[in-house]
């Protein structure tokens, strides 16, 4: 092989050299993808900076629709698209984090969602177990930018392994003083909403709080979520509904935006244009709810 | 020969900032890089405004779907068309049970009149009731955050008893109408004992003040130990939120409002709902029912699964 090699004309070993450097400049990548990737991370650092001058908004929830509808395209295993999705989700809360959101809060699996099949209600059980621990001790989010992990939903309906990943994550992030990230899981508004009025009911037994003075402040205070208030509800993949999420939350004059792409296609561009649009929207929306107060 | 121009005395003065200071402050660079951004951003949200505007004016210059309802029903055979509009709706592969519309209230009328609404909401909800009769929906719910259509429970009761639209949209029979409203309800027209629609008036009262109110009844009745906290489920709640008709929660809320926001809408009742916004452009409430009811039509329920 060597003898081979030294045969080699000058010009071959000159493509080979220049072949190798470039391969080693983009660290193992194609030169085209890393030059792709790196014009993408400045544009959006410059995008970041344009959309701060701006209000940013401190409560942005998602609906993170999609994931299957993904896989499906590609020919993939749905618990491929749910791993696409996870990525997805990080790119997304980096882009939050460095535009100065406050609070994040993301629907990764409702009550409902237990009537899927065993085996994908296991596949998600299972990703969510592996990324709350890579979320809480791994990512840079966490140990960089001291994000603070909390689970919201009914964690009766978790299994244990599923509830020790669950208060790992929170306890382990308890002390952060970041953006707050909270992961909506085994969750619905309807049960955050009842959770709320049995919370109240054990304060009134402790006699902690009389019964006649409950109004909607104490309700909305003894919520999973209950702030700050929401300024933009996304939810991708096209559909127009709710799905029982932060259904408190959302009628309360938060911007809903409804985007036809799947959650793992979901882009920076796609999140400067809603921020944008509800910069726009700001001054109608603050007249609205200072009409209501 | 003018940006040549621009581009040397910047150059010029960044030169003489270096020349100056020595090296160029991260104290100067700062806020000059930081208003640039902010010039951009008002561009930028110009040419979001701008667009806004283009797409509400070609929405509202396109006839969508191919079927112009305003237009059909000022032609020149309004029954004919009315029926066509009919057919089409009966057509629908789906078509929801229970229906609500957010109308704007009297803040937001103030500051401009609706697309597609009459000025006043007795003409609109009569309006939305032969809609529906003519859709085939049972039960229509009208929401008004301020409270202003249960104010209007009275006129809104008269019309419908002697509405004219209201048989012309049911093939010129009477139909049975159910009114609740004001913490009261009536029947208007024929006398059934199953309403051929049932029209709700709500306001912010049905929904975050209803949910504090069961709140207390509820721990009114721990605390008289009539109750434990953990029998305070989801399931409880449910119950005494339930329609007592027996009704579904709304399956399709149309927003009449070109402010993506929700009013307060009671949030208990949105579990189900799909949300539809009017768009600018909509002529009557006729051609915004029908394009919310198509796209309801193409909606895939799920259900978790």
């Amino acid at each position: 092989m060597a003898a081979v090699l030294l045969l080699l004309p000058w010009q071959a070993w000159a493509t080979l050299a220049a072949v190798a450097l470039a391969v080693g400049l983009a660290g193992g990548r194609p030169l085209w993808r890393a030059a792709a990737d790196r014009a993408g991370s400045v544009a959006r650092r410059a995008l970041v900076r344009v959309v701060r001058q701006g209000r940013i908004p401190q409560h942005i929830a998602f609906i993170m629709d999609g994931n299957r509808r993904y896989a499906r395209r590609r020919q993939q295993a749905v618990s491929q698209g749910h791993v696409s999705g996870f990525d997805r989700l990080s790119n997304v809360l980096e882009w939050c984090n460095a535009l100065g959101v406050g609070h994040v809060s993301v629907f990764a699996f409702a009550i409902n969602n237990f009537s899927r099949s065993p085996d994908e209600v296991a596949a998600l059980m299972g990703l969510a177990k592996a990324k709350l621990r890579e979320l809480a001790e791994k990512s840079d989010l966490v140990r960089r930018h001291g994000v603070r992990i909390c689970i919201a939903g009914n964690r009766a309906l978790l299994a244990a392994d599923v509830l020790e990943a669950v208060e790992y994550a929170e306890q382990a992030t308890r002390h952060n003083t970041g953006m707050r990230l909270n992961i909506c899981f085994s969750y619905s508004a309807t049960d955050e909403i009842a959770t709320a009025i049995r919370r109240l009911a054990e304060d009134v037994e402790a006699g902690r709080l009389d019964a006649a003075a409950i109004d909607e402040r104490a309700l909305e205070s003894r919520l999973l979520i209950p702030g700050p208030d929401l300024d933009i509800l996304v939810r991708t993949s096209g559909q127009i509904r709710f799905s029982n999420y932060m259904l408190w939350q959302t009628a309360k004059h938060a911007y809903i935006r409804f985007v036809d792409v799947l959650w793992p296609d979901f882009s920076f561009f796609q999140m400067f244009c809603i921020l944008v649009s509800w910069q726009l929207a700001y001054g109608r929306i603050q007249q609205r709810r200072t009409a209501c107060t | 020969m003018l940006s040549a121009a621009w581009l040397v005395a910047l150059v010029v003065l960044v030169a003489l900032a270096r020349v100056r200071g020595g090296r160029v402050k991260r104290g100067a660079r700062r806020p000059l890089l930081d208003g640039a951004c902010a010039a951009a951003l008002r561009l930028v949200q110009l040419a979001f405004a701008a667009h806004a505007s283009l797409q509400a004016w070609v929405r509202g210059s396109l006839a969508q779907a191919g079927l112009d309802v305003h237009e059909l029903l000022l032609g020149g055979d309004p029954d004919a068309a009315l029926e066509r509009v009919g057919d089409f709706l009966a057509a629908l592969p789906q078509r929801p049970e229970h229906l609500a519309v957010i109308l704007p209230d009297a803040a937001l009328r103030a500051r401009g009149p609706p697309p597609g609404l009459a000025p006043s909401d007795v003409d609109n909800v009569e309006a939305l009731c032969a809609w529906c009769l003519v859709a085939g929906v049972p039960r229509l719910s009208v929401y008004a955050r301020d409270g202003g259509l249960e104010a209007l429970v009275d006129p809104i009761a008269a019309r419908l008893r002697d509405s004219k639209m209201a048989p012309r949209a049911f093939g010129g029979r009477t139909p049975a109408i159910r009114l609740e409203g004001a913490g009261r309800a009536e029947s208007l027209g024929a006398r059934l004992e199953r309403p051929d629609l049932c029209v709700a008036l709500w306001s912010r009262a049905h929904g975050y003040p209803a949910l504090a109110a069961l709140a207390r009844d509820l721990c009114g009745a721990v605390r008289r130990g009539a109750l434990a906290p953990a029998d305070v489920t989801e399931a409880r709640v449910a119950a005494r939120l339930r329609d007592p008709a027996g009704a579904k929660h709304p399956e399709l809320v149309v927003l009449w409002d070109g402010l993506a926001c929700l009013p307060e809408f009671p949030p208990w009742q949105l579990q189900d709902a799909e949300l539809v916004q009017v768009r600018p452009g909509t002529r009557s409430v006729g051609d915004a029912l029908c394009r919310a009811l198509a796209e309801y039509a193409a909606v895939e329920k799920r259900w978790g699964k």
